[in-house]
């Protein structure tokens, strides 16, 4: 595979990895990659200045319910023992993760990436979408949480009101690293010298116009994400109407006590005396803005695929009409 | 001196009773004068009255001063409701005594200073106010009291003999202080008891020796109030004894001639002693019902008739007996032929009584009793029949009675129109508490052809007599034991079918007229002549339920239409509510049956989704919590539940619900599958397919339900032939198309409905992967004959649900296939939920921002809603121009989101994800106008 770089994104990273570089051994080799199941590795290197070298990966073993019990830890204390003794770089400094048609933003993966990059400060994610690749285009990208996030993660206040002041949208919850792919001559002699053996049928597929099934998958996955959002709007609509209604019972509350203490302050007597406002009135449990969040991310990044994918096809359906419309004027 | 020798003879008498372990005769005695006492208005007042003066007394001897002012001040009431009672008679005796006796007791008290300070407030006040108001009130009686007195003063010996063994408390102490108070009281038990008390009072305790006191002094007080006519008081002592006496002579026979001798004594003195004596030995002695030599008279028939009712619906009578009494009386009365006047009365009284032999409501007739009303009433019908010079009625006064025979004719008062009704009822309960799957059940029912008959009787009767209101009742009963009976041999008539055998064919001849013509004759007098609104309700409702039951569709929905009953059904009472439902269900089964399946999915729609069918009908209770309906509520439903004879099929009922669902909803599926707004028709049926759905394993079906499920899966494959077995085998016959009369046609019409139902839901699934079909192809496929093909694909085309045409010449049909791809439709769905989740963060704005909600120009969006509504006609070109105008919208209004959120400072979250939605919105937008174009 050729060397390529990929586009760096413009603005400068305040993070100590401003670069990512991976061997081009590294690749993911699961079997069973082309399924909706997601797989999970280890990804080992070492840091030299703010370039990331990822140098090889291994897999999360996929265990089936049926071991239970299988440690996890010890396996990969197991594997990278076994690899420093054949001399391989051995530092940990992240993790992969498949991707089914670009869903990955979770719970899950924010909880994980949380961890790795609170004990490993230059941890990645490298998201990998076996599926698109297959159809043409490499999809790999590499991702770190912002410290905006990390501080809230660490802080545990997803309220809105903490997300508000710690001013976290969706945009900035991930930052992208750039990634640059890097093979050793050895093997880049290779590519050429298959590059030039390969015909050009191979590439075919890239031209492929019928692409409606991805498409619809796309939008599916969309539209369920869309679902979630809505009802996690209305979670919160009523939380604040329940809220809103409250303060004003509280209010009345207050004034009715204050106009009882006035008449009986003319009358002589002695104020009714303060209860506690706050065990009278429990405020109702804010909902989590954490996964709202979290599928705002999500559906932005499908909308990213999708401009993608449909600007692609777009052009390729421009060119096919070119090409018709040549062939029927001659 | 008589009095003298009465208690002489009363002591010998006790004596001599003591030695005949009498301890248990007194008792059972005294249970039997309670039982045996005729009271009249007088005796009532005067219980009342000294039913107060106890407690007075009572409450005097425990110094319990508010409670006697408050006993006292409903005794003055009580005296002067009794005012009459006492013009006549004249003030008792025991009552110038109580007032007496308080007035000197309250001085007594008053004077008594040390006792007063120890009083406590309430017990003061009241104290006070009450010596005023006795004081007051003595004034009225002044002159009875004085002499009170007077004959206490000069000769308390007198009256304490006189009083005796009544006021026994009184003996000990000086006849001027009847004021009771413990110490002193007991001390006096003592000697009495041993004297001759019930003998065991030597082994009772005190406390009930107080008890006992209290027994003797309410006795005293009896007394005193039955020798109201009498002027001494020696008198009244002497009818306790005769009481007593009469009561026991029953057992001593070797007292004859003791017994003579009181007998005699007591006649000579007083005269309304008799009507007691007349009463008290008839509940032992039944047969002699009369003094012997009594001259039998219809007046003295009537005064015995009114004797043994007055014993009515107290607590100690015995009903058997009382009935068994009524009975003698109706045989005495006709073996003296005293007249059918009086015999109905009696048969009225013994009918009502047997009616009152349950006291509680919710209990239903015993057998006997039962057997015995019917024949009472098919007696006294068998007697009203016979002469027609009687005259019934409620109105008819007591007073204005004509029984005796004479040219007049006769009057009674009662009402057999109401007895009957109530016989109606009591056979409703019964039904209700049998058993419904057991023999006794089946024998009840054969009841039905009597009450039937005693109905019809009772028609014919009222028809020549009866006022209009009384033949409506009458002919509402009779309606209402027909509107819910198939009628087999008008059904086989119409037919054309005649009997097979020559017997059946006469039975058919005697039958009479159809039930459709008595139905339709009863119930259009009632429209006309009736005034309540109930009896033509009910009316109503049962002649649409005939009507349905006999596949009468048309007749049934325009009378229920007309009749506007489902406006205000909801104000009716509950058991006419039933009704209603009951109608509601028939009419839909009926619609079910000619092939209306909209018509029954709409008439069952709203009983079936409850899911409190049962309920509704009226033919059974759900299993609810005690929170949601107490025992007493749960006992008024019981009552009014349907007996289990009238019931409807709650399965068939389910079953019709069903597979109507099933033929409406599964090409309404087909048609809308990739509509985001689908609404259901039928909840219920979609919760039924979950349910299937959730299977985890699919075996062969089961219960009628799974039997539905399966045949709706095939018929969304448009596959008939399965749906068709799945709908119509032997398992679904037995269980559901038997139930119907008419079964084959049913089954027929179900598979011509199922079949143009699967080829509407072929042709709207599978109508994408055609260029054309051959009609020829699908009327071999589903069996159906070219011009129905035809005349389905037609109205399809029509209705702009099947975007084709009909191609004469070759007889195909050409798709246009205008209907948008998968994708286009999920794009489609796609923008409508994020309308939804732009509309739902609007309301978040709204509640932060008060009147942001104005901002979005609503009136845009509902256009643009409007234009989705008719993507289907012309797919083309309005969804490009709504996509358009969509996103021109909402690129506007993402801008304009843009400078509020600047101007306000406003970078929440919820701003945050309202512009993410206009970035999806925009993207997808733009995605879908390059893609379509």
């Amino acid at each position: 595979m050729a060397s390529r770089k990929e586009a760096p994104s413009g603005k400068s990273l305040d993070s100590p990895v401003r670069q990512i570089q991976i061997e081009g051994l590294v690749r993911p080799h699961h079997q069973a990659l082309q399924g909706s199941e997601v797989v999970q590795g280890v990804l080992l290197g070492l840091v030299v200045e703010d370039r990331l070298e990822i140098t090889n990966c291994f897999p999360f073993p996929q265990h089936t319910e049926d071991d239970a019990d299988f440690d996890e830890v010890q396996y990969q204390m197991e594997m990278m023992r076994s690899l420093r003794h054949v001399n391989i770089d051995h530092l940990h400094v992240g993790w992969y993760q498949s991707t089914f048609y670009g869903s990955f933003v979770s719970r899950a993966l924010l909880d994980s990436q949380f961890s790795y990059q609170h004990a490993i400060e230059e941890s990645v994610v490298l998201i990998y979408d076996p599926i698109k690749t297959a159809q043409g285009s490499l999809c790999l990208k590499a991702y770190r949480l912002t410290p905006k996030l990390m501080e809230i993660c660490r802080e545990k206040d997803f309220s809105a009101d903490g997300l508000k002041k710690a001013s976290v949208g969706y945009e900035n919850m991930f930052e992208e690293v750039p990634i640059v792919i890097k093979n050793s001559h050895l093997i880049n002699v290779l590519l050429w010298e298959l590059e030039d053996k390969s015909t050009a049928a191979d590439k075919h597929e890239l031209l492929n116009l019928s692409s409606s099934t991805h498409l619809e998958k796309s939008l599916q996955m969309l539209m369920d994400r869309v679902d979630e959002m809505s009802q996690d709007i209305v979670k919160y609509n009523n939380y604040c109407r329940s809220l809103s209604k409250q303060q004003q019972q509280k209010h009345q509350y207050i004034q009715r006590r204050q106009q009882e203490n006035a008449q009986r302050q003319s009358r002589g007597e002695p104020p009714l005396p303060e209860e506690d406002l706050s065990k009278m009135f429990k405020p109702p449990q804010p909902p989590p803005r954490m996964d709202t969040l979290l599928i705002a991310s999500q559906l932005s990044t499908y909308c990213q695929t999708i401009k993608e994918f449909t600007s692609q096809n777009l052009g390729k359906l421009f060119m096919a009409e070119a090409l018709q419309g040549t062939s029927s004027y001659s | 001196h008589i009095l003298i020798f009465y208690t002489v003879s009363d002591k010998q008498n006790r004596i001599k009773l003591i030695n005949h372990n009498y301890l248990d005769l007194l008792l059972s005695d005294d249970e039997e004068d309670t039982k045996r006492v005729v009271r009249s208005a007088k005796d009532k007042r005067f219980e009342e009255l000294t039913n107060l003066i106890k407690t007075i007394r009572n409450a005097m001897k425990i110094r319990d001063m508010a409670k006697c002012l408050e006993e006292f001040e409903q005794l003055c009431r009580a005296f002067l409701k009794s005012k009459t009672i006492m013009d006549k008679e004249g003030v008792p005796q025991f009552y110038i005594r109580l007032l007496a006796d308080l007035e000197d007791y309250l001085n007594q008290l008053w004077e008594d200073k040390e006792g007063k300070k120890k009083m406590n407030k309430n017990n003061a006040k009241a104290l006070s106010t009450l010596r005023q108001k006795i004081r007051k009130y003595n004034k009225d009686f002044e002159t009875e009291i004085a002499s009170y007195k007077e004959v206490q003063s000069c000769s308390p010996d007198a009256f304490t003999s006189s009083s005796g063994s009544d006021d026994d408390d009184d003996e000990g102490i000086t006849a001027k202080s009847l004021l009771k108070k413990k110490p002193q009281e007991e001390e006096k038990k003592a000697p009495e008891a041993s004297k001759f008390l019930k003998g065991a009072a030597d082994e009772e305790s005190e406390s009930e020796d107080d008890e006992e006191s209290e027994d003797w002094g309410s006795d005293s007080v009896d007394s005193g109030s039955e020798s109201e006519d009498n002027e001494g008081a020696a008198a009244s002592l002497a009818v306790v004894f005769l009481k007593k006496y009469d009561s026991r002579r029953k057992k001593h026979k070797k007292k004859e001639r003791l017994e003579e001798e009181a007998d005699e004594e007591a006649e000579a003195e007083e005269g309304g002693w008799e009507k007691v004596k007349g009463g008290a030995p008839m509940v032992k002695e039944k047969p002699k019902m009369f003094a012997k030599g009594t001259e039998i008279n219809s007046a003295v028939v009537v005064k015995k008739l009114t004797e043994i009712l007055q014993a009515r619906g107290k607590k100690g009578t015995d009903r058997a007996a009382q009935i068994e009494l009524l009975h003698a009386l109706a045989g005495i009365s006709n073996e003296n032929n005293l007249g059918e006047g009086i015999l109905i009365k009696i048969k009225f009284n013994i009918i009502a009584s047997l009616y009152d032999y349950n006291p509680n409501l919710a209990a239903f007739m015993k057998p006997d009793m039962w057997k015995k009303c019917l024949e009472c009433i098919d007696e006294l019908m068998d007697i009203l029949f016979a002469n027609s010079n009687i005259f019934i009625g409620e109105n008819i006064a007591e007073d204005s009675e004509n029984l005796a025979i004479s040219d007049q004719p006769f009057r009674v008062r009662g009402c057999i129109l109401t007895l009957v009704e109530r016989m109606d009822e009591e056979f409703t309960k019964i039904m209700q508490n049998t058993d419904p799957h057991s023999q006794e059940y089946v024998d009840n029912l054969k009841d039905e052809g009597r009450v039937c008959g005693i109905i019809d009787r009772l028609l014919q009767y009222l028809e020549t007599k009866g006022s209009t209101e009384e033949v409506c009742r009458v002919y509402l009963r009779r309606i209402m034991h027909t509107y819910y009976k198939f009628d087999y041999k008008a059904h086989r008539r119409s037919l054309g079918l005649q009997g097979e055998t020559k017997s059946e064919q006469d039975q058919e001849e005697s039958e009479g007229e159809d039930s459709a013509v008595i139905m339709d004759r009863l119930c259009k007098f009632i429209y006309a002549k009736d005034r309540t609104d109930r009896i033509r309700t009910c009316a109503i409702l049962c002649h649409i339920y005939h009507h349905a039951l006999h596949s009468r569709w048309f007749q049934a929905r325009d009378l229920m239409l007309m009749s506007h009953l489902q406006d205000n059904i909801q104000h009716a009472d509950p058991p006419v509510q039933i009704l209603y439902n009951r109608t509601m269900v028939q009419l839909g089964i009926c619609a079910f049956r000619q092939g209306m399946i909209k018509d029954a999915h709409n008439a069952l729609l709203d009983i079936q989704s409850s899911g409190r069918a049962k309920e509704l009908l009226g033919q059974g209770l759900l299993m609810r919590n005690m929170q949601e309906r107490n025992a007493e509520q749960e006992k008024i439903e019981k009552r009014r539940q349907v007996p289990f004879h009238m019931h409807i099929n709650l399965e068939l009922l389910e079953c019709v619900y069903l597979v109507s669902a099933m033929l409406l909803e599964i090409p309404y599926m087909a048609a809308h599958e990739f509509d985001a707004r689908r609404r259901m028709i039928s909840k219920q049926f979609h919760h039924q397919l979950r349910v299937g759905e959730r299977q985890p394993l699919l075996g062969p079906p089961e219960s009628m339900r799974e039997h539905v499920v399966a045949a709706s899966k095939a018929m969304k494959m448009g596959d008939w032939r399965t749906c068709h077995s799945f709908i119509i085998n032997e398992k679904m016959n037995s269980k559901v198309w038997d139930l119907f009369p008419e079964t084959q046609c049913v089954r027929e019409m179900l598979v011509r409905k199922i079949q143009e139902e699967s080829l509407r839901t072929y042709l709207f699934t599978y109508s994408s992967v055609y260029d054309s079909i051959s009609m020829e192809t699908l009327s071999e496929m589903f069996e159906l004959d070219l011009p129905t093909v035809h005349s389905i694909i037609s109205k399809m085309i029509i209705n702009e649900e099947l975007m084709a045409s009909l191609d004469q010449p070759t007889q195909t049909v050409v798709m246009h296939r205008t209907e948008p791809t998968s994708l286009q439709n999920m794009a489609l769905q796609l923008a409508e939920k994020l309308g939804g989740l732009v509309e739902n963060n609007e309301r978040v704005f709204d509640l932060k921002q008060g009147v942001y909600g104005g901002y979005f120009n609503r009136d845009q969006r509902g256009g643009y809603q409007q234009k989705q509504g008719y993507h289907r006609g012309g797919y083309e070109h309005l969804s490009v121009t709504s996509k358009l105008l969509f996103t021109l919208f909402c690129g506007g209004s993402s801008q304009n989101a843009l400078s509020l959120s600047s101007s306000k400072q406003l970078p929440s979250v919820d701003m945050k994800s309202v512009f993410l939605v206009w970035l999806v919105k925009l993207n997808v937008c733009v995605f879908l106008c390059l893609w379509l174009l």
